[in-house]
């Protein structure tokens, strides 16, 4: 496997992304989507109580991305992890066009590495479209007022701004995570729905499983658990236990995940 | 250059219980048009997916020009090209835009475009190129399939069934392409179920029945292989004489696309055939000797002869190929 072979493979993957809708739509929803939020926010006259920070989405822009975040973990960033990751593979089979990328000058280990590449640069570009755009909408529909931070604190807007990037930061490893889930779906089951659907319903399922009473250990050991870890970065005293063990739970999937998808694609009889 | 830009050796592969492919052998050198014959089901596709590294095969060994590799993870090597059964595209893309992406997959980025137009060009898809595929009928992307092949300058290329969608100009076309890049010194492995258009095509053929090679050698050799003289036969019920000859004892009568039949009998056996014909109220208007047509060999091949075939095969493989061919 080569450098040149996978950047070629990316390439191609990137182009092919670049001329498909479903890719325009979810980064347009991605960019769109905050500020049609923030407006709404705004022209309402209740907020979103049960939500962290939402008693602030009028008091202060800075708010708004920490909604959205908070609101993404849900289901969010399950559906834009899987949206190009349970696609990426499946995708081969589903125009039966295995056969001619494999009788070019790559190897399977540069096509995969290729591919896996692509799903995680859009996973990644999707979540930043998204933060940048929530800040975005934030400041220029509500202000960029202080912020109050988890323990009553009034965080100023220098500040606000730099714990808003750190927080959506940490989601990245979590989303990473579900787009290895989703590239190993993609390779396993040879259909774009089950890629795509799955691990958005395993990150349900995961989501759920914090309501019901069960062991800790594995509570820690699910990777939506990574996506609250950036409360600890909105207290007065900040705290990064859960953080570590998210990013290392998050590294964990992917590992496990790109290892057993890479090998099913290595030994597996195209067509025959 | 090589001596052999194909050399395929004791290829095996099973699926289960059932055996694809049983150590298989095929040999081809740079320059030949190289036909692969069998029935549906015979393991022509699966020994195609096998030497561009598609499947994985259990047993035996694969060198493309000379180059062994590890199949199941190697790139398929520079020159050589191909396709097996339908070539299939991204159907959200214009043809143009998928030999650009088969390009930049093989790495070529600056003169990337030249060869694109000059693929197109050759075969002759240009007007319809900024189409995007989705819309392409099935001979249209077997036409795209040969343009994506071309564009690796192969010295040896692997075809599918490369005119099953063609209508018989772009046919011709494409045969006149296999046969110039033969000509250029290109080893080409011809799978059809066209008997017509491999005996007038290759001047190599391997049959393969069941996953076994049934035959191996040039087309000619396998005309020698029949074991009785061939008659061509026009009579005024080719119908009726066709089921008289079932009822001739020595007789073996075939119905050609013509509409002639071409009987296989020694002398003394035709001779009481055509009397039982004139008994019958069938007039003979045509009976002369025939050059077996490589059909009936093939069917014979296929159904009844493939034991007693299989050592003159081999016979014809020690001349055609090395010597662990035939072993």
């Amino acid at each position: 496997m080569s450098i040149r072979g996978v950047l070629a493979v990316t390439g191609v993957e990137c182009t092919k992304l670049a001329a498909q809708l479903k890719t325009r739509i979810v980064l347009a929803a991605c960019v769109a989507g905050p500020f049609g939020f923030a407006a709404a926010m705004r022209v309402q006259s209740s907020v979103p109580t049960d939500t962290l920070f939402g008693r602030s989405v009028k008091e202060s822009g800075f708010a708004i991305p920490l909604v959205v975040l908070g609101f993404g973990a849900l289901w969010v960033f399950p559906v834009l992890a899987s949206v190009v990751g349970g696609d990426v593979f499946s995708a081969e089979d589903r125009y039966g066009t295995w056969t001619t990328i494999l009788t070019r000058s790559r190897s399977r280990s540069e096509v995969f590495g290729g591919k896996v590449l692509t799903a995680l640069g859009f996973s990644a570009l999707a979540v930043a479209a998204l933060a940048v755009s929530s800040v975005a909408a934030g400041v220029l529909v509500v202000g960029s007022q202080p912020l109050i931070g988890l323990s009553g604190e009034l965080v100023p807007p220098s500040k606000a701004l730099i714990s808003v990037a750190l927080a959506w930061v940490t989601v990245l490893p979590p989303t990473l995570g579900f787009t290895a889930l989703a590239a190993v779906l993609s390779v396993a089951t040879r259909n774009s729905a089950a890629g795509i659907g799955l691990p958005v319903v395993a990150g349900l399922m995961m989501q759920l499983y914090a309501f019901v009473d069960g062991p800790e250990t594995l509570r820690q050991l699910l990777i939506t658990s990574a996506f609250g870890a950036w409360h600890g970065l909105l207290t007065a005293t900040p705290y990064y236990g859960p953080l570590l063990e998210g990013t290392m739970v998050s590294a964990t999937y992917i590992v496990v995940c790109l290892v057993v998808a890479y090998r099913m694609l290595r030994r597996r009889d195209i067509g025959g | 250059m090589e001596r052999f830009a194909l050399e395929a050796l004791g290829v095996s592969k099973r699926y289960g219980r059932h055996e694809a492919l049983s150590s298989v052998d095929l040999v081809a050198r740079p320059g030949q048009l190289h036909g692969l014959l069998g029935p549906n089901g015979a393991g022509k596709t699966t020994l195609m997916r096998v030497m561009l590294g598609l499947v994985r095969c259990d047993a035996g060994a694969v060198r493309l020009l000379g180059a062994g590799r590890d199949l199941s993870i190697g790139r398929v090597p520079d020159g050589v090209a191909g396709f097996v059964e339908t070539p299939a595209f991204y159907p959200y893309l214009s043809g143009r835009k998928n030999l650009a992406l088969l390009v930049r997959l093989d790495g070529d980025g600056g003169a990337g475009g030249d060869r694109v137009e000059r693929a197109l060009e050759q075969i002759g898809l240009g007007p319809q190129a900024e189409v995007t595929v989705g819309s392409y009928s099935a001979g249209m992307r077997q036409r795209l399939g040969l343009a994506a092949a071309l564009l690796r300058s192969p010295r040896l290329l692997f075809l599918d069934e490369p005119t099953s969608s063609l209508d018989p100009r772009g046919a011709r076309d494409v045969r006149a392409i296999a046969r110039r890049l033969a000509d250029e010194g290109t080893a080409v492995i011809w799978s059809s179920h066209d008997m017509a258009e491999v005996e007038e095509l290759c001047d190599m053929l391997t049959v393969i029945d069941r996953g076994r090679v049934v035959f191996s050698g040039a087309t000619g050799e396998l005309r020698q292989l029949a074991p009785a003289a061939v008659f061509l036969l026009r009579t005024s019920n080719n119908d009726a004489a066709l089921e008289l000859a079932s009822s001739q004892p020595g007789v073996r009568a075939t119905s050609l696309t013509d509409g002639a039949l071409e009987v296989s009998a020694d002398i003394e056996a035709l001779d009481a055939y055509v009397v039982a014909l004139g008994r019958a109220g069938i007039a003979v208007r045509l009976l002369e000797r025939h050059q077996r047509s490589l059909e009936s060999l093939f069917l014979d091949l296929t159904e009844h002869g493939a034991a007693e075939t299989r050592a003159a095969s081999r016979g014809a493989m020690n001349d055609s190929g090395p010597s662990q061919a035939a072993s």
